[in-house]
């Protein structure tokens, strides 16, 4: 209400607009060189470790990439430039191996992500033994990768004592040799059952976050269930799942003890992914250099995605809330 | 105990270019129970922080006991807060809470103890000594906060808002027994609050901040009286102070066609400013019922709040006022009744454009 | 006797400031509910069959039709245990154990640093940690193991440490700065009114109510620890072997002996899933860490 003439206005502003800047300079040559330190030293012990246990090797692979050089073979380390590269391009099974890793980490996020929800959505209510439920699936998360793909191998897939075949057979279905025929889509199996309560416990956290009173308020609105879960849940579970889905694909892309146990990649390279085959190049065929080009491509592909799976974990929790 | 001068102390918000407090100038006494008061985003609760150690002072100066505050760390300023969500340590006992600052101090435990039992029977704490703050009401956690401060028995207690999360009648219980203690203790008291009737009755002096800016620092009485701007005399008093602009005519202030008088000086005074226009300001105890003269108004509303009652009327011409009256004798809704003004009631005129007052 | 100058009148009820509404406890027998439970168990049973294999003769492992009922025995543990599990399950308790601490060592201060004033910069830092964990491993695995081999750490437990360290301080980094934020920041300016330094202040009241959440990363740095394979087949032979290396050893002698091979299974994967079930508590905190914030 009380407004100051127009040139005394701009006058005041002027003068104002003059202090702030003043003090703001003051300000940033003022967090001294001393608090600075202070501020950031703790960090320093873990990114220095991390930087020499992680980017000096990287730094390596780039440079054996550049050479050809066999384990086996002494005296053969010399620079071949780019070489490698092209017979990366131009092998054949890269490629085949590469599609392998990108269905495998695709449909195991996916699939685990909505069987994830699924579950979540019926932990949610309240019944007679949930707790033991919720212990129940959260168990094969726990379970060591190798253990619980050497179970599955034998116990449940084998075709002749397996107990799949067992149960099938009780309804006329005849007996199938899963891990030989289905090698890829078994390694898939296996980690969709170890991966789904990973998504399963994020996903309840964002259920069980979610403000009752927006629920209350949809259903006084006229809202039915699958109304509210489309419209107010979903959105709000949003951030959870693509957490759950970013953090699950970094960890899968590196899956290989799955592989490792139950099919050796085989047959051929039919369930090969990319760290397996990478493996494969340098500790069985002892093919250093070739080994290291296959994997800077596939790390500069892995940045690729992974900005774009950083940016989207920045944004989505930058501490921001949705709800009013 | 001792004396708090604010001396043109500013603060800019972070990551702004705004200041939340300009320019602050006051003069607190020794003893004194002075409060904050203003709308959210006055800058009150930034100026207290200010004094605590919290925000830092980017322009001016903050003097306790005469010594410059600048770059003094909160914990050597020897003063003890009690903040708004009361901020008690959770995972320690209520006696453990108000002994802390003691424990840093290297008090021994048995001088210790003994403080934080006599703050305790003061706010009838004692039975509640052994619990966590998990387990105590709202109440309740209040009292800890401010046995905290009290234990301490430092030179300055700052009050963010203390009771603004507590329900109304425990406000108004509450109120009285902070006034109570503070007079018994005697510290000198720095009070921020929202909430113009705590402000009126437990401030020894009351600073009235509007967008980081002071504009008046006296008594409830002289603020209820003589405020110094518009926005002052509007937010001091419940109901508000009527405020309008009017026409200025040669007798008085018109109002549709009827003319509400003004004295002589008043009347001076404006014809030397040169002002076509004033804002007018009459509070609704000032207005009463008349049979002849005045202003004529319709009645939209009728408040009756047992003791007394507010009519809330508008003039033909548009103005809104609103009158005190006697519950027994209130107009009826859409009434057509008549306003002036009582024979001693006061009134307040401000420039307006620049809110100041004139008279 | 003074009478109290602030009086209380209201009786003392603890308050739970719980945002949702409490849920009524389970009584009620729902269809869902029995949905929820069928579905449990069936995602339990391969665990399940696991352990009961553990405990069956050879000739009663591998049948068809599967057996549910047989007498048990524990030979195969014994088996297992004679085979020499024990120096295995050493270098795992010490590999994990020693990288947990280290990781909490580390990550505890730096976690600290970036929730108390963030920069810009911490954003760039966090930023740094995570896409660290982006970096398959497949690509450091060949000049680490000349490294490793050339330091002379080949077969030896402490490279392991070291790699297990820098695995899980990443995300122990992530998830500890989210309990950090979640402590108030007037908890720390009351202290410091107190007059507590920012050390005394951490310890006496940041720490206490952090600590559920160190524990949770803890926990899940040993999930990720013990689990751990690729690292270990590459990196070790027959000294500093972790359990699942050891389990791997154990079938390329026992070919298709399943009975004994499920003990050696159940005894690789039975400490962290006893670990989980009994913090499951601290396990969900954790997992659920920073999507709250």
């Amino acid at each position: 209400m009380t407004v100051t003439a127009d040139t005394e206005a701009d006058a005041g502003q002027l003068a104002t607009a003059e202090r702030v800047r003043k003090i703001r300079e003051a300000q940033d040559a003022g967090v001294s060189r001393a608090e600075g330190w202070r501020r950031r030293g703790p960090l320093l012990p873990a990114l220095i470790f991390m930087i020499v246990v992680t980017q000096i090797p990287f730094v390596f692979t780039l440079y054996y990439s550049t050479l050809s050089w066999n384990l086996v073979r002494p005296g053969s380390r010399q620079f071949v430039g780019l070489n490698n590269y092209i017979a990366v391009v131009k092998d054949s099974q890269f490629w085949t191996v590469a599609l392998n890793t990108v269905v495998l980490i695709v449909v195991v996020v996916l699939v685990s992500a909505l069987l994830g929800l699924l579950l979540a959505l019926l932990l949610d209510r309240a019944f007679l033994g949930r707790g033991v439920v919720r212990t129940l699936l959260i168990t094969p998360f726990l379970v060591t990768p190798v253990a619980a793909a050497l179970i599955w191998k034998t116990t449940i897939l084998d075709p002749t004592n397996g107990i799949l075949n067992w149960v099938l057979s009780l309804v006329g279905i005849d007996k199938v040799d899963w891990i030989g025929q289905f090698p890829l889509t078994m390694v898939m199996v296996v980690l969709i059952w170890q991966w789904t309560p990973f998504m399963m416990l994020l996903i309840l956290a964002g259920l069980q976050s979610m403000p009752r009173d927006i629920l209350e308020a949809g259903r006084v609105d006229g809202a039915g269930a699958f109304q509210l879960f489309r419209e107010l849940t979903l959105p709000h579970l949003r951030r959870f799942i693509e957490l759950g889905v970013v953090l699950g694909a970094i960890y899968l892309v590196n899956t290989f003890d799955a592989i490792y146990m139950m099919t050796q990649g085989g047959p051929g390279i039919a369930s090969a992914n990319l760290p397996f085959y990478i493996y494969q190049r340098a500790f069985l065929g002892f093919d250093m250099g070739q080994a290291a080009a296959y994997a800077v491509v596939v790390v500069i592909f892995t940045m690729i995605i992974a900005s774009f799976a950083l940016r989207l974990i920045f944004k989505s929790f930058s501490g921001k809330e949705e709800a009013a | 105990m001792a004396a708090i001068t604010y001396k043109n102390a500013s603060c800019i918000y972070e990551g702004s270019d705004k200041l939340a407090v300009d320019s602050l100038s006051l003069d607190i006494q020794d003893g004194e129970f002075v409060v904050l008061v203003g709308p959210s985003g006055s800058g009150k609760s930034t100026a207290l922080r200010m004094l605590a150690g919290l925000e830092d002072i980017d322009e001016g100066a903050i003097e306790i006991g005469g010594k410059d505050m600048t770059g003094v760390p909160s914990k050597d300023r020897d003063i003890a807060m009690v903040f708004q969500n009361y901020a008690l340590y959770p995972n320690k006992t209520v006696a453990e809470n108000m002994g802390f600052a003691l424990k840093l101090r290297g008090v021994s435990a048995d001088e210790r103890r003994k403080k934080v039992e006599e703050a305790a029977k003061i706010l009838d704490l004692t039975e509640h000594l052994d619990r966590k703050p998990a387990k105590l009401s709202g109440g309740q956690r209040q009292r800890v906060a401010m046995g905290r401060a009290i234990v301490r028995e430092p030179q300055v207690f700052c009050m963010d808002e203390p009771l603004s999360n507590l329900d109304a009648k425990l406000r108004v219980q509450t109120r009285t027994q902070i006034a109570a203690l503070q007079r018994r203790l005697g510290t000198t008291t720095v009070y921020v609050t929202h909430d113009q009737v705590e402000a009126m009755t437990m401030g020894d002096r009351v600073a009235v901040l509007r967008f980081g800016k002071l504009q008046q620092f006296a008594s409830p009485n002289e603020l209820y009286d003589k405020p110094a701007n518009a926005f002052v005399a509007g937010f001091i008093g419940s109901p508000a102070m009527n405020l309008v602009t009017l026409p200025v005519a040669s007798d008085g202030v018109k109002i549709g066609d009827s003319t509400l008088e003004l004295e002589r000086d008043q009347l001076t005074k404006l014809s030397d400013l040169g002002l076509s226009e004033v804002t007018f300001g009459i509070r609704p105890e000032q207005l009463e019922l008349t049979d002849s003269g005045g202003v004529e108004v319709v009645v939209d509303l009728v408040e009756d709040l047992g003791s007394e009652a507010y009519v809330y009327t508008h003039a033909g011409s548009g103005v809104e006022l609103v009158a005190r009256c006697n519950p027994r004798t209130a107009p009826k809704l859409a009434d057509t009744v008549r306003l002036r003004r009582h024979p001693e009631g006061a009134v307040h005129l401000f420039h307006p454009e620049t809110g100041e007052r004139i008279n | 006797m003074t009478t109290p100058l602030v009086r209380g009148t209201e009786k003392t009820t603890a308050t739970t400031d719980s945002a949702a509404t409490p849920k009524k406890k389970g009584r009620t027998f729902s269809p869902w509910g029995v949905v929820a439970w069928l579905v449990g168990l069936g995602f339990f049973f391969p665990v399940f069959w696991m352990v009961l294999t553990a405990f069956k003769q050879e000739g009663d492992a591998a049948t068809s039709p599967p057996k549910l009922f047989f007498t048990p025995t524990l030979d195969q543990f014994k088996a297992v245990f004679d085979q020499g599990i024990g120096p295995a399950m050493l270098n795992s308790v010490w590999a994990t154990g020693v990288s947990t601490l280290l990781v909490l060592a580390l990550g505890t201060p730096a976690a600290f640093a970036l929730s108390l004033r963030p920069v810009r910069k911490t954003q760039d830092a966090l930023f740094f940690f995570m896409s660290t964990k982006m970096l398959p491993i497949v690509a450091a695995i060949l000049p680490l193991y000349v490294i490793v081999s050339n330091i002379g750490l080949l077969d030896n437990i402490w490279a392991l440490v070291i790699l297990y360290t820098s695995m899980n301080l990443p995300i122990a980094v992530w998830m500890m700065r989210s309990f950090f934020l979640e402590v108030p920041g007037e908890l720390l300016e009351a202290a410091s009114l107190d007059g507590a330094s920012l050390w005394r202040s951490v310890r006496e009241v940041i720490l206490p109510l952090v600590s559920p959440g160190i524990a949770a990363t803890a926990l899940i740095c040993v999930i990720f620890a013990w689990n751990e394979f690729f690292f270990a087949v590459n990196l070790t032979a027959v000294n500093a072997q972790t359990m699942p290396v050891y389990l791997v050893g154990f079938i390329a002698g026992e070919g298709q002996y399943w009975a004994v091979l499920s003990a050696a299974a159940t005894m690789a994967a039975l400490p962290v899933i006893l670990c989980g079930w009994f913090a499951q508590n601290k396990l969900v905190r954790g997992l659920s860490f920073g999507a709250i914030k």
